[in-house]
Parts: structure tokens; C-alpha cells; sequence
């Protein structure tokens, strides 16, 4: 595949995340609708859940792949000048990859705390 | 009936500017249309410019923006239109005077899709068969007479004329994919892979809103779509 694919593969990245999403907000409502938390410890205890604990982390993913493809299109679209669409394409890319990071950092501890609480 | 009208000669004019003209009621018939109210305007000031052909919807030469909306003026019924009736060329395309632009760039995307039947085998001795089913395919795609109106009111095609397709393109290249004759659909597809080329499209739709032969360029782009899908999975 070369470089050129970029548009099909970013294309289908970008269909596949949304349907995740959206399915994802769904399970979420349906949760908090049916089934809220009631406490603090309730809501960790829910999200340490090793089921929720992987579609959330999936949910982030596809979130900054989606917003990755997304931005990047408003970038292509609007931004002509090469050099300023790769520094904005950079820092973007930054910017999530940082998201990114401090999500996994949030995802990381929950269960890790919870297994401290527990102790 | 009271008409603005776009003036632009760039070799004496610094701007743009909007000229009222109007003509008598007793001029206007009821099956009048837009080009023939355009004919008579140009009779009041000859140095009024703007393109024509068949004046049947045919050859796509009398494209402009009327109203806000892209149009041929030869099949758009004058008495419809709300006045004063504003006319202006097509959007985004460098003008060469009054309502004549110059439609290189969008001669060059077309060019790009490579708009003719590419076949690897020998020639046949007959003719290239085709069943009616094969046929039918191409409804709705080979209508096209280039015109302009639906890729000039793209806004993919406003900010990206020299890298997205247009619909006009994209609707073409549809045409020869589908098309049974053609052996070259996995290189006309490669040709259009890449972020701009035919993703740049954002189903805006405006194409389809436009088109005076009611053809549908974003289900063509959908189809191009979703035969790269099958060759990518």
C-alpha cells in the first residue's frame, strides 16, 4: 500500500470509528439511564470492570482516530501553504497523542487503585 | 423586468461591479427563457458578455449563477425567477469578462480521469458487445454535457481545484469504472487514491442540487467508494 492510500484507509478509519462511537454512547446512556452509579466508589468499581475497562480504553482510541481524521480534513480542506498544513497536521497530531496518554494514564490507575482500596 | 447583472472586463475595470438593466414587460413571453432575456439585454449594450450554443440544454456552454444558484440559462424559465434577477458567472473560476470563465482547471480534472474506454485486449473484429443490463449502468452518468455548474458550486472544488476532481470528474470516472468495455477500473482507481483527489468530497451535495440534467455525482462518488472498499479488503 502506498502512500497514496491514505485516502481510503482514513476514509474507512474514520466509518469504522464512528460506528464504534456511536455504539459505545449507546451502551453508556443505556448504563446511566438504567443503571447509574450511585457513588464514587460505584462508578470505579463499574469502570474497573475488566469489560468496560477495554471498550472504554477502544472507545478513546477510535475517538482520537476520529478526531485525527477529521481535523486533518479541515486542515487539507482550508490550510494551502505546505509548511503551515504540516506544522498544524504536527501539532495536532501532538496534541491528541498527548490526549492519548493522559487517558491511558486515567484508564491505568482506576484499576490499580481499586486493587490498593481493596488491599 | 429588472435584471443585475455582473460586469467585469479585467483589462480596464479595478473591480467587479453589478449593473441594473431592466427590460419591458411587453418583451418577456410566458415560455421565455433566461438566455433569450440575456439575448435582448445584450442588444440594449453589445459589450454585455456571456457564452451560448444550442440554447437547448445541450451543450452546457451558458452555465452561470442565477440567483445564487448555478444554472443553464437556456432551459431556466425566466418568469419563475425572482427579481431584480441576479446573474453571475460561476463561482470560484478566474473571469475573463462579464459572465465568460475561464474553465481550464475544470477541463483539466476532467482530462485527469482519463475519459475515454481503456482496452488491454486486441481490438475486436465487431463492434464492443454490451448486454442491455451492462447498458443500463451507464444511466444517469453519460447524460453529462459538462457544464460546470455542480463542480463550480462545490466548496471541496472552491478550496482544492487543483488537487479534488470535482464532481463533474468524479462522475466520469464513475462512468468508465462501471462501464463493461473498460479493463482499466484497478488503475483509474489508484489514480484517484490519495487525500485529495476524490476524498475531498464531503457529500456536501450541492453537485446534485445544481445539476440541470438531474444527474447525482455523490452517489457516483459513493460507488467509487465502495468498489475501492472491496478491493482494499
Amino acid at each position: 500500500m502506498s502512500w497514496r492510500a491514505h485516502g481510503s484507509r482514513a476514509w474507512l478509519m474514520q466509518r469504522i470509528s464512528a460506528v464504534y462511537l456511536a455504539g459505545y454512547i449507546v451502551m453508556f446512556s443505556v448504563h446511566l439511564l438504567l443503571d447509574a452509579p450511585t457513588s464514587y466508589h460505584a462508578w470505579r468499581a463499574w469502570m474497573g470492570l475488566p469489560f468496560i475497562a477495554v471498550v472504554t480504553s477502544l472507545f478513546f482510541i477510535m475517538l482520537l482516530v476520529h478526531a485525527w481524521v477529521g481535523l486533518r480534513d479541515v486542515i487539507m480542506d482550508y490550510v494551502h501553504p505546505a509548511v503551515v498544513r504540516f506544522l498544524l497536521l504536527t501539532l495536532v497530531a501532538l496534541g491528541l497523542f498527548a490526549l492519548g496518554l493522559w487517558v491511558l494514564r486515567i484508564l491505568m490507575l482506576t484499576p490499580l487503585s481499586n486493587a490498593v482500596g481493596a488491599a | 423586468m429588472r435584471f443585475s447583472i455582473y460586469r467585469y472586463n479585467p483589462e480596464a475595470d479595478a473591480a467587479p461591479t453589478m449593473q441594473t438593466m431592466e427590460l419591458a414587460d411587453a418583451d418577456i413571453t410566458p415560455d421565455m427563457m433566461l438566455l433569450d432575456a440575456l439575448r435582448l439585454l445584450k442588444a440594449q449594450d453589445e459589450s454585455f458578455t456571456f457564452r451560448h450554443s444550442c440554447g437547448e440544454g445541450v451543450c452546457g456552454s451558458d452555465a452561470v449563477n442565477i440567483n445564487g444558484r448555478n444554472g443553464l440559462a437556456c432551459i431556466t424559465p425566466v418568469v419563475d425567477l425572482a427579481q431584480p434577477i441576479t446573474i453571475r458567472p460561476l463561482p470560484g473560476m478566474p473571469v475573463i469578462r462579464d459572465l465568460v470563465v475561464d474553465l481550464s482547471q475544470f477541463y483539466h480534472q476532467y482530462r485527469a480521469i482519463k475519459p475515454y474506454l481503456v482496452v488491454h485486449d486486441p481490438e475486436p473484429e465487431v463492434e464492443y458487445l454490451q448486454t442491455p443490463q451492462q447498458r443500463d449502468k451507464l444511466d444517469g452518468l453519460y447524460e453529462c454535457v459538462l457544464c460546470g455548474c455542480c463542480s463550480t458550486a462545490c466548496p471541496s472544488f472552491w478550496w482544492n481545484p487543483d488537487k479534488f476532481r470535482g464532481p463533474a470528474a468524479l462522475l466520469q470516472a464513475y462512468r468508465f469504472i462501471a462501464d463493461s468495455r473498460d479493463q482499466a477500473t484497478a488503475e483509474r482507481l489508484d489514480a484517484l487514491e490519495g487525500p485529495y483527489r476524490l476524498f475531498r468530497c464531503h457529500t456536501v451535495m450541492n453537485c446534485v442540487d445544481v445539476c440541470p440534467k438531474g444527474l447525482n455525482p455523490t452517489k457516483a462518488i459513493g460507488q467509487i467508494k465502495k468498489i475501492m472498499l472491496k478491493h482494499l479488503i
